[in-house]
């Protein structure tokens, strides 16, 4: 992770840290949120995806070619990666749901990345990677399931560890697992008093169930959630370090999501996606 | 009414005032980050940066100036000090009342009608009273001037008040920390406060750096004003989705713009929802249209045409407060 970070040191932004008095008193604590809808390609994702292509760029070092990454995602990882790869000469291919946001597709394509539409079924999905691999022999980099991905996205931990003085908890929306895996690893190798949390729709409660439980359970497919980016398996990679570094995972409903929205819309005047106010949400719940 | 006035008084507004408000304002009102975007340096040609003043205590640059001329007010008064009154559209109404309710002094606040729901809410939800009147500049004023009277209160000008213009103009020194190299400002007018107190302290510090105004096509009277070389207000209450710019530029602010704005730039409507759904959705911030003015202005042909050399240009985003529920209309071109 601290690798990560200097690697993404001066590409990736340090993102700041906001304050809302008025949350928190409805919290009844003192809350600081890290803009990650202020990071390159208006998310966290970029983080891990810029790492990833780093280290396959420098490990393809003697090729002449230009590294050719493929992924499959709802949008986010493959906007991350096909800015990260824009930026380091690489070749990003990503395989997106057909009813994927249109502004998700969109900011693919202008990053110069080839965009493929899938089906949103595994058949699709699977279809349409190994057509890509098969055509142009892209290494196949998961959102997820990578351990340079939960590097990059590690970084955030050490970030927040420096500019939040007293911190004492840290809680973010989790899916696939590479966010929460990351800033986990970061924080509780440093500070391990500082208790970290997760947060998932009550629709799409993988990480919940699996904690309480003690083993990876899997997801029901496409459960729906208005959270459209949290709507991915809990990965096999990701999940050893949450089982290890985790204290909790909290569910919300449908209709605490969209106070959440409503009210860091509206009282903090930041653009933050479904998906990314879940942390509000459960602090609120 | 306010006849025009000269700013050769003692209460001519200096850097020095601007510098006592921002040691009044600090601990209290919010140094806001300068946010930059890779994309809009494209759109643009030049390097942006953002002064994200929508992240400002109660959603807008106002809180500065409304924080600044109460503070004073406290120490000037003998024993209890009086209540404020003003007249505003939304923004400056939610910063007095936040910023009376945090030094224990009551607001009444005049709003037209038509403001934003939301920022009638917001004013109630910080303590202060709001009186609604109709949506004419005469009503506003007569409205406020019969409040004063039955409350003793004392008259906070949403723009054209000393301390109000000094607290905006706190701006322009954090931007001369945070820019490094900064060669041109650019800001949205309306009564001018912020124009009038960024445009002094930047050419009393830097007379290098060339401050824009940028005002809506439909609300042109601060570019008519400096183009003719007087104030010249329209007599009608312009229609603009900038809804905090209707207001023509005061006699007090006036001066200052005269003096120290290098030029005034007017777009269009259209241009100003495009400006809004490109902060929107690349910078992922919540502006008003009223807030994006400059980066419309940025953009606009004109001011590609004539600003060859601008290579580091700062733009205020002066607010945030607006009805979400109005945004498909707002974005529709």
């Amino acid at each position: 992770i601290e690798r990560a970070a200097g690697t993404l040191s001066g590409h990736a932004v340090v993102t700041p840290v906001q304050t809302c008095e008025t949350l928190d008193v409805l919290a009844g604590r003192k809350l600081f949120f890290k803009c990650e809808n202020f990071q390159k390609s208006g998310s966290f994702k970029f983080r891990g995806a810029f790492n990833a292509v780093s280290e396959l760029a420098s490990g393809s070092g003697k090729s002449p070619h230009r590294p050719q990454i493929v992924t499959y995602s709802c949008g986010n990882f493959g906007c991350g990666l096909a800015l990260a790869a824009k930026i380091q000469g690489a070749t990003a291919h990503v395989v997106m749901p057909n009813n994927s946001a249109e502004c998700k597709k969109q900011a693919v394509l202008s990053y110069g990345a080839n965009l493929v539409l899938c089906e949103r079924t595994p058949q699709g999905k699977a279809t349409k990677l190994k057509q890509v691999q098969s055509e142009t022999g892209a290494v196949l980099t998961s959102g997820g399931e990578h351990s340079d991905v939960m590097a990059g996205h590690g970084t955030m931990g050490l970030e927040l560890l420096k500019q939040v003085p007293d911190l004492d908890a840290v809680i973010m929306p989790t899916s696939s697992g590479g966010m929460l895996a990351g800033v986990s690893t970061a924080i509780k190798s440093s500070r391990s008093e500082v208790r970290v949390f997760g947060a998932e729709p009550e629709m799409a409660s993988a990480t919940a169930d699996s904690l309480r439980t003690g083993e990876r359970r899997p997801l029901a497919e496409d459960p729906g959630s208005v959270a459209d980016g949290l709507n991915g398996k809990l990965g096999a990679l990701t999940w050893p370090y949450i089982r290890q570094n985790v204290d909790g995972v909290f569910t919300v409903s449908e209709d605490e999501i969209k106070n959440a929205m409503r009210l860091v819309w509206e009282r903090m005047k930041l653009v933050v996606e479904p998906s990314g106010v879940v942390g509000v949400a459960a602090v609120l719940s | 009414t306010m006849g025009d006035l000269h700013n050769d008084g003692p209460d001519k507004v200096t850097v020095e005032n601007v510098e006592k408000a921002a040691e009044r304002l600090a601990g209290h009102a919010r140094e806001t980050p300068v946010l930059t975007c890779g994309t809009l340096d494209a759109l643009a040609g030049r390097k942006l940066f953002f002064k994200s003043e929508n992240l400002q205590k109660s959603g807008s640059f106002k809180f500065r100036g409304a924080f600044n001329a109460i503070s004073r007010l406290i120490t000037s008064a003998n024993q209890n000090p009086p209540p404020v009154v003003t007249h505003s559209s939304g923004n400056h109404a939610c910063a007095l009342a936040l910023a009376a309710h945090q030094l224990g002094v009551t607001a009444h606040v005049v709003m037209p009608s038509t403001a934003p729901q939301c920022k009638k809410e917001t004013v109630r939800g910080y303590g202060g009273n709001v009186i609604e009147c109709v949506p004419t500049e005469q009503a506003r004023v007569e409205t406020m001037e019969r409040i004063a009277q039955q409350e003793g209160a004392v008259y906070i000008s949403s723009s054209q008040h000393p301390d109000v213009i000094s607290g905006q103009g706190t701006m322009a020194l954090e931007l001369l920390r945070q820019v490094p190299d900064l060669d041109t400002v650019i800001t949205p007018v309306g009564g001018g406060g912020m124009l009038a107190g960024v445009s002094l302290v930047m050419k009393a510090l830097n007379p290098h750096i060339r401050v824009y105004g940028a005002e809506p096509e439909l609300a042109n009277d601060a570019a008519t004003s400096l183009a003719q070389g007087k104030r010249c207000p329209l007599s009608y209450y312009p229609e603009t989705i900038a809804d905090g710019l209707r207001i023509n530029m005061g006699p007090v602010a006036w001066p200052y713009i005269q003096e120290h704005v290098d030029d005034i730039i007017c777009v269009t409507e259209d241009e100003i929802k495009n400006a809004m759904t490109l902060i929107w959705q690349r910078m992922k911030l919540v502006v008003e249209p009223s807030g994006v003015l400059g980066l419309a202005a940025v953009l606009s042909d004109s001011f590609k045409a004539r600003e060859q050399e601008a290579k580091n240009v700062a733009i205020i985003l002066s607010g945030g407060n607006l009805d979400l529920l109005k945004l498909p209309e707002l974005l529709s071109l």
